[in-house]
């Protein structure tokens, strides 16, 4: 009843269409200005590229010359590519050295800084500095640190105990796990922030109520803290994989994807067969293998956050 | 107790997290050498500037600090003022398929930019674009991450101020100009200091488009220094110096960093 006597009142009161377009321009011109132009935009450098690189992948397509369409080779290669298949393992091995050291590294940072302490202003700025720094200037700080001679710092610390010196970066099965270090280093503050915002959400009285029934500290974390983070935990550990699976500028910085393929992570590999090997089209199948594993992380994150969607 | 072991983590922690910017700084003072056999080399025994002078007068690094501040300010700039419009416009504009478009663009977030890198590669050739400034610049001038964020902070802002402009017959550009803007400065305060970081620090995008070193960015103009023996110095005055704006713009804005990262996880 009430939309019939609203529409009623509205023709009742309809101007001529010159003075209602006029209205409509001074409500809404920006709208007109402003989303047409980057609508525009989008489409070209956004949904245009998406579709391209997947036609690209159909196509031998190369910087020079005419492309040919040449249907499921690529993909069929890939199947068969035991480089691709061992790039992925690198990534997901480098997910396993990451991922829970970073999400517990700056849930420790949070829970310091959350403690009470003096100065947890100044600290919090200093474990979030690396965030903004670039790949470039720690991994060349990293890479001197982990110079795989009696010169490099982290080999010099480990003489104290007694350890021989280690190849790090030249060693097969060592370089991944220094690369994991150097991007643990780099992401934990912005995990940090995240589990800080969690822990100041959490209802004081909680503590108050355990602490009163004499509970120690370590079952105070691990009964009320730790559970009620779950929705962090959820968050971070989402973002953290998804950072995972696209980690190059260590690889491409530090060991070129080396030694013996050790640390040729998908991207790294992607960026290989793309701009070394000038394989593009094989290149865009990579990159779309790389969509669908992060396209999955996120509807796994859609599917278990629209249950949970209050974050904080 | 509790307290003293806090402290203590808090000092150890603190200290191994400000470590490699101890020895990027220490070591940028220190005389250039050929051998590095001492693993505490980063110490310098008498500190020279030598290694500031030598960037400052190698044309190439200057040059590469210009086309980094270039390929910066105009993204930073323009996203600033285009995601407050576009933040403004889907939080309280009504028009057809307007929920339908912003999801859309919440959907391409998903899409990693390596998988849009090699169709924009062949599209950059096409146009020109390798080894110029526009194939950083143009795809940057707004971001969707930006757009979300103010459009996040706008709707939790009443609208009466905007329909008591409306009744004094204000038109949407001066209320977007005179109420809205204004309000937005600390959520447009974070889309700039993000949109300066990724510009500032990106690697991956410049290493694609850009192949003559003049055009280089300082980030992968100090990868092309890395690991050149005996440059140790050089390469950490150059990380030093390119590391002031970061530290700059992360000093006075840290608050709308971490406001930001928190925001990011509101979705």
């Amino acid at each position: 009843m009430v939309t019939v006597s609203k529409a009623l009142t509205i023709k009742k009161t309809k101007p001529p269409l010159g003075k209602r377009l006029k209205k409509e321009w001074n409500r809404n011109a920006i709208v007109y200005l402003f989303l047409v132009p980057i609508l525009i935009h989008f489409t070209i450098f956004q949904v245009y590229p998406f579709l391209l690189s997947f036609y690209l992948t159909f196509m031998d397509w190369r910087i020079i010359g005419e492309p040919v369409f040449v249907g499921l080779k690529h993909w069929q290669y890939f199947l068969h590519d035991s480089l691709a298949w061992k790039a992925i393992w690198n990534t997901v091995k480098f997910s396993i050295y990451y991922i829970v050291p970073t999400m517990a590294l700056g849930l420790i940072l949070a829970l310091i800084i959350n403690s009470g302490v003096r100065g947890a202003k100044f600290f919090k700025g200093i474990f979030f500095l690396p965030v903004v720094t670039s790949f470039v200037i720690i991994a060349g700080i990293w890479g001197w640190l982990f110079k795989g001679t009696e010169a490099g710092m982290i080999n010099f610390i480990l003489s104290f105990f007694g350890i021989e010196p280690q190849l790090f970066l030249s060693n097969s099965s060592q370089a991944l796990a220094v690369l994991a270090g150097l991007s643990i280093f780099k992401v934990a503050g912005s995990t940090m922030i995240y589990y800080f915002a969690g822990l100041q959400s959490i209802d004081k009285q909680l503590y108050e109520a355990a602490q009163m029934d004499g509970a120690s500290t370590l079952r105070i974390f691990w009964t009320i803290t730790f559970p009620l983070l779950k929705p962090i935990h959820f968050y971070v550990l989402i973002t953290t994989t998804i950072g995972s699976f696209q980690i190059f500028d260590s690889a491409f910085l530090l060991t070129g994807g080396g030694p013996n393929y050790a640390t040729t992570t998908l991207v790294y590999y992607l960026y290989a067969q793309g701009f070394t090997s000038l394989n593009l089209s094989y290149a865009a199948v990579l990159s779309y293998v790389l969509f669908f594993i992060i396209l999955v992380i996120s509807l796994i994150q859609r599917k278990y956050l629209g249950k949970d969607s209050n974050l904080y | 107790m509790k307290k003293v072991i806090s402290y203590i983590a808090l000092f150890i922690l603190g200290f191994a997290f400000l470590m490699p910017f101890f020895i990027m700084i220490l070591g940028s003072f220190k005389e250039v050498e050929f051998a590095q056999m001492d693993p505490l080399f980063w110490i310098p025994e008498d500190p020279t500037i030598g290694n500031y002078l030598y960037i400052m007068r190698d044309g190439m690094f200057v040059r590469w600090i210009w086309n980094s501040v270039v390929i910066t300010i105009i993204p930073v700039l323009s996203q600033m003022f285009l995601c407050a419009v576009l933040g403004y416009i889907f939080a309280k504009k009504q028009f057809v398929g307007r929920d339908l478009i912003f999801w859309i663009f919440m959907g391409v977030i998903m899409i990693p930019q390596q998988l849009l890198i090699i169709p924009k590669y062949i599209m950059f050739s096409d146009f020109g674009w390798i080894n110029t400034y526009w194939a950083l610049i143009v795809p940057e001038v707004w971001g969707i991450m930006g757009v979300f964020l103010v459009r996040q902070f706008l709707q939790n802002i009443p609208n009466d101020l905007e329909e008591a402009a409306y009744i004094d017959g204000a038109s949407d550009l001066q209320v977007f100009f005179k109420i809205i803007l204004p309000l937005s400065i600390p959520v447009v305060a974070t889309v700039g200091t993000f949109s300066f970081i990724s510009n500032w620090n990106d690697l991956f995008q410049p290493l694609i488009y850009l192949t003559e070193e003049t055009m280089f960015p300082i980030t992968l103009g100090l990868a092309s220094m890395l690991g050149k023996e005996g440059n140790f110095g050089i390469e950490m005055a150059g990380s030093a110096v390119s590391f002031i704006p970061t530290f700059l713009i992360f000093l006075f804005f840290q608050r709308y960093f971490t406001e930001g990262i928190q925001m990011s996880g509101m979705k």
